[in-house]
């Protein structure tokens, strides 16, 4: 019954819009430089509802920093140089090519000629040159901004000429070109007045009219309607053409709803309302998968994603007489044979069965099997041995009491508490996990829900904490992004943070090693470094590594071109190639 | 009058003493705003810093409070971090879905309880009266959020109800009647939700101020004297029997505002509630402060309102101040 | 009239008496996992099988199947009374481990499913009902005493302190909890034992839950303090103390038990709002509001239905409470016509 709802509802929709004035793709014209997808196949119509976990916060791409606002804007601009999501390697965008210099700090990129806005006025160097220095800007702090500062020192932008830009790195820069995406080129024609009246921080908020909004990316701004939808309609100038030299994008609108939590975004998308969700958590996708037939979707299982959850125990320099009880328990946590223990008492099979419902993978470094291209996979994978942390706890100089509790060598009881973000059912799943399996080793361990702010809080403020199960990663496949969790000097660095130098002597081999692959530029010798890098991670283990969650994805089976990826955004990173299949189509499709 | 002058300036120092709190615990939960940055690796503490103090988070409480009591009093409640825009019109957008919503639940409500509540107690010790009485004593004491969640589950199981949101996609393409056709069908389930946990409560109330008074000898006299039930009934018992419903219409009024929390959250009505508890989560303070304001000031107002109904009606009371002042 | 208490005062001591010997009536230890056994749907009892009709039921093991679990014909076991199992105290006092009913390892028998970690659900529902049940009774205790200290004072003195203390129940009814929740985490200490995470538990929930009896109790004292007996004493010079304790208190004493009917399952249904924020009472220690927290869920909820039996739990005492109430109002309404 629904079904046939749905389908007459998408019949008369698609009818509609082939009569209607929907915005009509341009015809490519000579002088357009276009990219051309050859592989891309659809046809042109209808509209796609993709479900929300929040309203966005802004349609500014510069101060964007919530992953809701970054999806839309994403659609709405482009950038210069592109990660494709599904090879995970950069493709050309808006820069046609581009050369690198020898000592690799000089980028000169080529743009593509006859590229026009979404509200049809050209792009050339100049809006790039003063995207750049927005993004730079000081007073404007844009999180993006400390992505272009490279040692301290900003790149520099310079106008070649009207198609071509210079780059000018501090210094080299290890997968540089990867750096351009997300940082999108911005119309000087419309936000030059506002940047230099110091009003840019606030235009393109949620209230801006469509026709003060242009981008170079596949939709534009239709409609936005608070708290409830963004509507976007096709840019009919976009630079993109399929393998028959139709321009893209297929859809007419694509519609973002602002759906909530996940438990809701799967109501709507069983009742028809949502076309698309993405990152379901197992037990969603099983519910979905048990339903397909009659919701007529399709399901994708992308296989394990780029996030790291781990335990990390406080090794931070605590002082005060506050932290005095953390501060001796510190003890056991700096030492090694004690989080080797930990390790080795920790059921991972049951963590990815029971919190990922299988669909995950446990975890023995920081890159998982998911990043075919940087996991090494020689890292050991011990199996669950109990008797081995026994071991590993005598030889530390523990032992056990009559009651069967761990004490240390001083006769002090191991206990401890193990603080997680209480809205993250999956991380408090595994302390729960992690509290049983410990408490075989006789630890007595407590799970402290905490309010995700209070943790952040604990963790990087005060210190206030014992240990943490927490998640990192997930945003790119390249290690420059770890840069600041594996640096001893770094802001992620958490296990202990502040440090004036490095605390260990590996430590300090990871710091070298980091800085070397920084601006190593050939893929072959960065690997090694990297592979030496998690060596020593999964060794001294400053994070007892979990699990990760599957990539999962789900979509009706009229929409063609799905393809998730791991990388974020995963089912609208095409967005441009998506399309509705008609009924005949999708009946073939199983 | 003067009773009326004095509940207003008890009024205004609630205000007063409210906000003051309101900033005194938001500066006691821990953490901001931007504190989710801290996760992303790729964001210096220094970017950190200077939006905290570009938002002028860094500045001790007094002077923040000041700023804002300064500003809040020529009506300009500050700026919300998260959505980078005047607090004012963000609250005030879905201030009127919620307004929207309770005013339909409190109609259907009292439409349906004081009816109800009268005629059982004029029906009282029949079987219909025990049974009503007796599901009216489960419905009370099931909590509110059970009685959402089933009615939730129900709706999405047999999908009997479209759940969430307050407009479907097409709702501008629609006519002005296929419009309100459109949010009635998806404020149906909060509704429903809403009218089932307070009439129970209200239908009590009703019955047993009408028991009451029904009781009463002059009643009995009105009856002995041959006076028609439906006129004895709506003439006399009613205004006597209206004090307690009255201040009960009053709470209703008050709760206008902040009453439907749990129900819009877990129906996904987009309307204040929600808002305010990400905002609280969010640590976006201004957002949290001026919409703890409003609800503030419509539970005031909406008291104020039926402490002056209370004052116009019943007679007692005036006398009574008469007497006070 | 006359039976309807007797019926009330049975089902409330059932009600208690069954969270009191919780540890006996519940067949397993509340958090003992069982990982090979996640999401389990409730034990079938069967009293037929291939060799006919028996008066002892048996429970058969589970295998897993694609979608959850079916039955294992080939092992069977019956269900008998009076098991040794786990340890517990009983009332906290004696240490058993003799339990109502069970069956023979290798068998499970989980009357209401289990949870995500393989708990058994019905051992979780008892002892979660004694946490929670005694939270909403304990911090029913504090916020009807609050409220009457105050409560009487407002009355009784009446003029600044009356002012004052309403003044303060107003602040109270409107005041942003949440915040105050959130801020107030931070002052505790990292881990508090479970006794102590119970007692602040129940102690800021009744903290924040004097406001309304205050207000009622006020409103009796106002009305109370004219009366004849009252000034008679006051004449003869008795102390405010002693009027208090002697007259107002009695008159109040009937309105506050009617209060505490209405309050306790109120109290209950708060625990589960905290659990949500984290403080609530921690794991494994399983109490409702933990355990329906994890509803919130909408695969949970659709899928495995029977993890919804706290809400039942807690349904049915708050009824049972309702009733309690109902009869003590009329009571009241009884005494004072």
């Amino acid at each position: 019954m629904n079904v046939i709802v749905r389908l007459a509802g998408l019949v008369c929709l698609l009818a509609v819009t082939c009569f209607a004035s929907g915005t009509a793709p341009e015809k490519p014209q000579p002088g357009e430089e276009l990219f051309r997808a050859d592989q891309v196949s659809g046809h042109y119509g209808g509209n796609l509802t993709i479900g929300g976990r929040a309203e966005p916060k802004t349609l500014n791409p510069v101060i964007a920093t919530d992953a809701v606002s970054r999806e839309i804007t994403g659609r709405m601009m482009a950038d210069l140089i592109e990660i494709n999501r599904a090879s995970q390697q950069t493709e050309p965008a808006l820069a046609k090519s581009w050369k690198i210099s020898p000592d690799g700090r000089t980028f000169t990129l080529q743009l593509r000629k006859g590229i026009r806005f979404s509200d049809g006025h050209a792009f050339d160097a100049d809006d790039v040159v003063f995207s750049f220095a927005v993004y730079l800007d000081e007073n404007v702090d844009s999180p993006q901004r400390d992505l272009l500062i490279i040692d301290g020192k900003p790149l520099t932008v310079t106008k070649v000429d009207q198609y071509t830009v210079r780059f000018q790195l501090p210094r080299p820069y290890a997968a540089a070109e990867r750096l351009f995406d997300g940082l999108a080129m911005l119309p000087k024609h419309l936000l030059e007045k506002p940047y230099k009246e110091g009003k840019f921080v606030q235009s393109w908020s949620l209230s801006v009219s469509p026709t003060d909004v242009a981008g170079l990316g596949p939709f534009r701004l239709k409609q936005y309607v608070a708290g409830q939808r963004a509507v976007l309609e096709r840019n009919p100038y976009y630079w993109k053409v399929d393998s028959k030299n139709e321009r893209l994008p297929y859809l007419d609108e694509m519609t973002f709803l602002f759906v909530g939590s996940e438990d809701a975004q799967v109501m709507r998308f069983e009742a028809g309302e949502t076309s698309i969700i993405s990152r379901l958590s197992s037990e969603n996708y099983n519910l979905l998968a048990r339903e397909r037939n009659r919701t007529h979707s399709q399901l994708v299982d992308m296989g394990p994603s780029l996030e790291y959850n781990f335990l990390v125990f406080n090794q931070n320099d605590l002082d005060g007489k506050k932290l005095d009880g953390i501060m001796t328990k510190q003890k056991w946590f700096r030492e090694l044979k004690f989080r080797q223990a930990v390790s080795a008492a920790i059921d991972r099979d049951s963590i990815v069965r029971l919190v990922y419902g299988t669909r995950g993978a446990a975890l023995w470094g920081n890159v998982g099997p998911g990043n075919k291209l940087w996991a090494n996979n020689a890292i050991p994978h011990p199996q669950r041995s109990l008797e081995a942390a026994r071991d590993l706890l005598k030889s530390a100089g523990f032992s056990w009491n009559q009651a069967g509790r761990l004490i240390d060598p001083s006769g002090t009881e191991v206990e401890f508490s193990i603080i997680t973000s209480s809205s993250n059912a999956q991380r408090m799943k595994m302390a729960t996990l992690l509290q049983d399996d410990l408490s075989r080793l006789g630890m007595q361990v407590h799970v402290v829900p905490l309010e995700f702010r209070a943790l952040i809080d604990r963790v990087f403020q005060s210190f206030e904490y014992e240990a943490a199960i927490m998640g990192l990663g997930g945003g790119d496949a390249d290690p420059n992004p770890e840069m600041n969790v594996w640096s001893s000097s770094g802001t992620s660095h958490l296990w202990h943070l502040h440090e004036s130098e490095p605390a260990t002597a590996w430590e300090r081999e990871v710091d070298t090693l980091m800085q070397q692959q920084m601006v190593t530029l050939e893929y072959g010798k960065r690997k090694r470094l990297y592979d030496r890098v998690q060596e020593l991670i999964a060794q001294q283990l400053p994070f007892i590594f979990l699990a990760t969650p599957n990539v999962l994805a789900a979509a009706d089976l009229r929409v063609g071109t799905f393809h998730p990826a791991i990388l974020d955004p995963c089912t609208i990173w095409n967005a441009e190639e998506l399309y509705i299949r008609t009924p005949v189509e999708s009946a073939g499709v199983r | 009058m003067r009773y009326l002058g004095r509940k207003l300036i008890r009024a205004a120092l609630l205000l007063f003493g409210v906000s003051v709190l309101c900033f005194l615990f938001t500066e006691m939960a821990p953490g901001s705003f931007f504190d989710e940055m801290r996760l992303n690796p790729q964001i210096s503490p220094e970017t950190i810093a200077s939006l905290r103090s570009r938002y002028g988070l860094d500045q001790p409480l007094v002077v923040r409070y000041a700023r804002w009591a300064c500003s809040a009093v020529q009506a300009d409640f500050g700026f919300s971090i998260a959505y980078n825009a005047p607090v004012a019109p963000l609250l005030w957008t879905r201030a009127k879905n919620t307004l929207l919503l309770n005013a339909v639940a409190m109609s259907t409500t009292w439409l349906v309880s004081v009816p109800l509540g009268i005629w059982m107690a004029t029906r009282r010790r029949s079987a219909w009266d025990r049974a009503m009485d007796g599901v009216n004593s489960i419905l009370i004491s099931i909590p509110e959020i059970v009685i959402a969640v089933a009615l939730l589950a129900i709706a999405v199981r047999w999908r009997v109800l479209p759940v969430g949101g307050m407009t479907s996609m097409d709702h501008e393409a629609l006519s002005r009647w296929e419009r309100v056709r459109d949010i009635a069908s998806r404020m149906l389930l909060p509704v429903i939700t809403l009218t089932l946990v307070e009439s129970s409560i209200i239908v009590r109330h009703v019955r047993a101020s009408f028991l009451e008074v029904l009781g009463a000898p002059f009643v009995q006299a009105g009856r002995g004297l041959g006076i028609g039930k439906m006129r004895l009934l709506f003439r006399h018992v009613l205004p006597a029997a209206a004090n307690p419903i009255i201040s009960l219409f009053g709470l209703s009024l008050a709760g206008l505002l902040s009453g439907s929390l749990l129900v819009e959250a877990i129906c996904g009505w987009p309307g204040l509630g929600p808002l305010i508890l990400d905002a609280t989560l969010a640590r976006d303070i201004y957002l949290v402060i001026g919409g703890i304001m409003l609800s503030t000031l419509f539970m005031l107002g909406g008291n104020l309102i039926a402490d002056t109904l209370l004052l116009l009606c019943d007679p007692r009371i005036r006398i009574g101040a008469a007497n006070e002042s | 009239m006359n039976r309807k208490p007797a019926i009330l005062i049975v089902a409330l001591a059932a009600l208690h008496l069954t969270l009191l010997f919780a540890g006996f009536l519940a067949p397993y230890d509340p958090t003992a996992q069982d990982r090979d056994l996640p999401y389990a749907p409730p034990t079938r009892l069967h009293f037929k099988d291939a060799s006919g009709l028996h008066l002892r039921p048996f429970v058969y093991a589970l295998k897993p199947a694609p979608d959850g679990y079916i039955e294992d014909d080939s092992q069977r076991f019956p269900v008998r009374l009076m098991t040794r199992g786990a340890q517990y105290k009983l009332l906290g006092l004696v240490s058993l481990n003799w339990h109502l009913f069970g069956v023979d390892e290798p068998g499970k028998i989980t009357l209401l499913g289990t949870d995500e970690f393989g708990r058994d659900e019905l051992s979780r529902v008892l002892y979660g009902g004694q946490i929670s049940v005694a939270a909403g009774i304990l911090a029913t205790l504090i916020a009807l005493t609050a409220g009457a200290v105050f409560g009487i004072m407002a009355g009784y003195y009446g003029w600044i302190v009356d002012e004052s203390l309403m003044g303060a129940t107003e602040l109270f009814l409107c005041l942003p909890w949440l915040y105050f929740l959130l801020g107030f985490r931070a002052f505790l200490p990292l881990h508090l034992s479970s006794v102590r995470t119970f007692l602040l538990l129940t102690g800021v929930i009744g903290l924040i839950g004097w406001a309304r009896p205050a207000r009622l109790v006020r409103g009796i004292v106002l009305s109370v303090r004219t009366r004849d007996h009252v000034l008679a004493a006051k004449g003869f010079g008795a102390s405010d103390f002693y009027v208090m304790r002697r007259h107002i208190l009695p008159e109040v004493m009937s309105v506050l038990l009617t209060q505490a009917a209405l309050l306790v399952p109120r109290y209950i249904a708060a625990e589960v709002t905290l659990s949500f924020f984290g403080l609530g009472v921690n794991e494994p220690t399983a109490s409702w509001g933990n355990m329906l927290s994890v509803l919130q869920q909408y695969n949970v909820l659709v899928s495995y239905g029977w993890l919804s039996a706290p809400a039942l739990a807690l349904v049915i005492t708050s009824v049972i409470y309702g009733f309690l109430a109902d009869a003590l109002l009329s009571r009241l309404e009884f005494q004072s016509t």
